[in-house]
């Protein structure tokens, strides 16, 4: 488990330092895969509410949302360079000082450092990531990013509670999920990000 | 029964909109919410009409519940009626209605699950999904800023409701620290908050009234709002100020009226603090816009800010929050559905090119007229007297510091909207035209009347259920 919540810990802050869109969703479609796994590690034996955290995890944060985002962006030709942060030192320490705050915010709320102390951490710094990028970007696509993000970390911290949503209700929120993703595709198919404008004019 | 009708009503009327298309496609959705609107009031009234937990807990039929159901549907008629009124009067308009009324409805049945519901994951389930049903209500075709501004609501709305997700996976925690098993059936819930107060239980309490908070608007997640209000049509910004608010708002009340009692000063100071910083960016932004849509759209803010403080004191404000948060309802519905009248036709939103609409549009000057007093505080009006209950419990309780700046805050936005707001209605005539179709007059004016009723005389039944819901919310 620890291994692989330090993967995870990684593939959300490796894509906030390359700005590329099919690292961001590489990014997010592994935190879904990495969640399933963890599922899968910590529950064997499989159950109707495992499939559906596995239907959810693997097949609709892992594969779902980057074909739907990407079909998009590819549609659009979207150059590759796709800031998810401002590319700045600001930007990356406000990032390094947000995880040591996640970190911290975890000690206080579980002082028993065993694997859910980390767990805590980890999606505590999603958390807060998530809220960052949402914070500092106003591109639909980058929002969309953050937004998922947050969804994630979400889904990562509840991964620690013992089941206590009945298996209908699972479904309904995998559903609703589902249909966020797919309005946020809509809108970012709506949206387009203003054309560059061609420099008219020579130099020198 | 009754519960099943109210949520399944709305979904067949929307199947039958799509069914039967076009301009007819709104006499369901009319009849729907005229069915609705009466099996609320009976729900609300009747003394033989059922009560307590059905479909296996999962749905509960209580005062707020009531209350709620009745004005969300009741405004939903009035929204109805405004855009039957406007296809008729304007043929033009009917193309492409049967998906708009097919949303609507669909938004509804969320809606009264929302304020239906007896689980917090189911409540919060119909929330996320009137959000989903309202996002394409927003962006009208052919409008970029509207598209931008449905997709601004929409992240906010999933970052909000995201954010009250984790509050209940952390408040969850906390009972599974206390040894017990954890549960969302909110009857339940009353039971296990009993244990002692934890971090778990704060961080969640916390993120629970961020994310509703984001849901009604209030600072620091209010953006959206603006935007939202000023591009969707009317009848949209109708509905989603006068049903979606509600619901949100709801969710809230159920929030209270189980950890108010656990962390009476958490709940206190996080919202009186959400309250007058939500009051204080309405203020300053009523003063610098010029556009009347807009104003009206942080005039919401403004009012959802009193409505946090009010929550926030508890106490003798409740019954006046309650007599607010209903004339609140029905004056944004007035206003908001005047203004898209306004707009229609001056074609600006711009404060400064409308003036003298009180002789070129009577009808909706007159409303407007009577939205703005209404919508400022005045008497006869129930936020009149709502305003002054919350205002008394400031002093009572010795927040002067809160008393204040909330004084000094409503004085400064009634001078503001006033000077904006009147040269409207009463400056010279400036586009003078034939004389107005007086076909969604009779909406507004029923919201009227509702709205005077609550401040000079409230019939007792009325009165006794608003009574009700503030003893629900802990208050006397």
């Amino acid at each position: 488990m620890t291994s692989l919540l330090t993967a995870y810990l990684l593939v959300l802050l490796l894509p906030l330092f390359v700005a590329s869109w099919r690292v961001s969703l590489a990014g997010l479609s592994l935190q879904g895969i990495l969640m399933a796994w963890m599922v899968a590690a910590h529950h064997p034996a499989p159950t109707a509410d495992i499939a559906v955290s596995m239907l959810d995890l693997a097949l609709v944060r892992g594969v779902l949302v980057p074909f739907a985002l990407g079909r998009v962006l590819r549609a659009q030709r979207r150059p590759v360079r796709e800031d998810v942060i401002p590319p700045n030192m600001l930007s990356w320490g406000v990032v390094a000082g947000l995880v040591m705050l996640a970190f911290q915010c975890a000690s206080w709320l579980h002082p028993d450092p065993n694997g859910e102390h980390l767990q805590i951490a980890v999606a505590a710094t999603g958390v807060l990531l998530g809220l960052f990028v949402l914070a500092s970007q106003t591109g639909t696509f980058s929002q969309a990013v953050g937004a998922l993000r947050l969804e994630n970390a979400i889904a990562l911290f509840e991964l620690g509670s013992t089941g206590h949503v009945p298996l209908g209700l699972r479904v309904g929120q995998v559903a609703v999920f589902a249909g966020t993703l797919l309005m946020y595709a809509h809108f970012v198919r709506r949206i387009r990000p203003a054309a560059a404008t061609v420099a008219s004019g020579r130099l020198l | 029964m009754t519960a099943s009708l109210l949520l399944a009503l709305p979904l067949l009327g929307a199947l039958a909109a799509l069914w039967v298309g076009r301009e007819r496609s709104v006499v369901p959705s009319v009849l729907v919410a005229a069915t609705n609107t009466a099996l609320g009031a009976w729900l609300a009234f009747a003394a033989h009409a059922p009560s307590g937990r059905f479909w296996h807990g999962y749905v509960a039929v209580d005062p707020t519940s009531r209350l709620f159901v009745l004005l969300v549907n009741l405004i939903f008629l009035g929204v109805g009626g405004h855009v039957w009124s406007r296809v008729r009067e304007f043929p033009e308009l009917a193309e492409g209605i049967e998906r708009v009324v097919a949303l609507a409805l669909s938004f509804l049945a969320a809606a009264n699950l929302a304020i239906l519901s007896n689980h917090l994951v189911v409540g919060w389930l119909a929330l996320e999904a009137t959000s989903l049903a309202a996002a394409p209500l927003i962006a009208r075709p052919g409008s970029p800023a509207a598209v931008r501004a449905a997709w601004g609501y929409f992240l906010f709305s999933s970052a909000g409701l995201g954010l009250t997700s984790l509050g209940f996976a952390c408040l969850a925690r906390s009972v599974e620290h206390a040894g017990m098993e954890p549960s969302f059936f909110l009857d339940q819930l009353r039971f296990l908050v009993a244990t002692r107060p934890d971090a778990w239980r704060e961080v969640g309490l916390a993120f629970v009234l961020l994310g509703y908070g984001t849901k009604l608007g209030l600072a620091p997640m209010y953006s959206w709002l603006p935007d939202a209000y000023d591009e969707a049509p009317p009848a949209v910004t109708a509905m989603l100020a006068g049903v979606q608010f509600n619901c949100a708002l709801v969710g809230l009340f159920r929030i209270l009226e189980i950890y108010r009692a656990g962390e009476p000063r958490l709940v206190s100071v996080t919202l009186v603090g959400l309250g007058l910083a939500s009051m204080a960016v309405s203020t300053f932004s009523i003063i610098a816009t010029h556009n009347y849509k807009r104003l009206l759209a942080y005039a919401s803010i403004n009012h959802g800010g009193v409505i946090a403080i009010g929550l926030g004191l508890g106490g003798q404000a409740t019954y006046g929050l309650v007599l607010y948060v209903v004339s609140n309802a029905f004056i944004k519905a007035i206003l908001f559905l005047s203004a898209g009248k306004i707009d229609d036709h001056y074609r600006t939103k711009d404060m400064r090119e409308v003036s003298g609409l009180i002789k070129d549009l009577p009808a909706s000057g007159l409303f407007l007229t009577v939205g703005t007093f209404a919508l400022l505080g005045f008497p006869p009006f129930g936020s009149f007297l709502g305003e002054l209950l919350i205002l008394s419990e400031l002093m009572r309780a010795r927040y002067v510091i809160v008393f204040v700046g909330f004084c000094a805050l409503l004085t400064v936005t009634f001078v503001a909207t006033g000077r904006s707001i009147f040269p409207m209605i009463w400056g010279p005539s400036s586009h003078p035209g034939p004389p107005q179709g007086l076909f969604t007059a009779p909406v507004k004016l029923v919201f009227v009347v509702a709205l005077v009723t609550m401040g000079v005389y409230l019939p007792h039944a009325v009165s006794a259920l608003f009574v009700a819901v503030a003893a629900s919310l802990g208050g006397s």
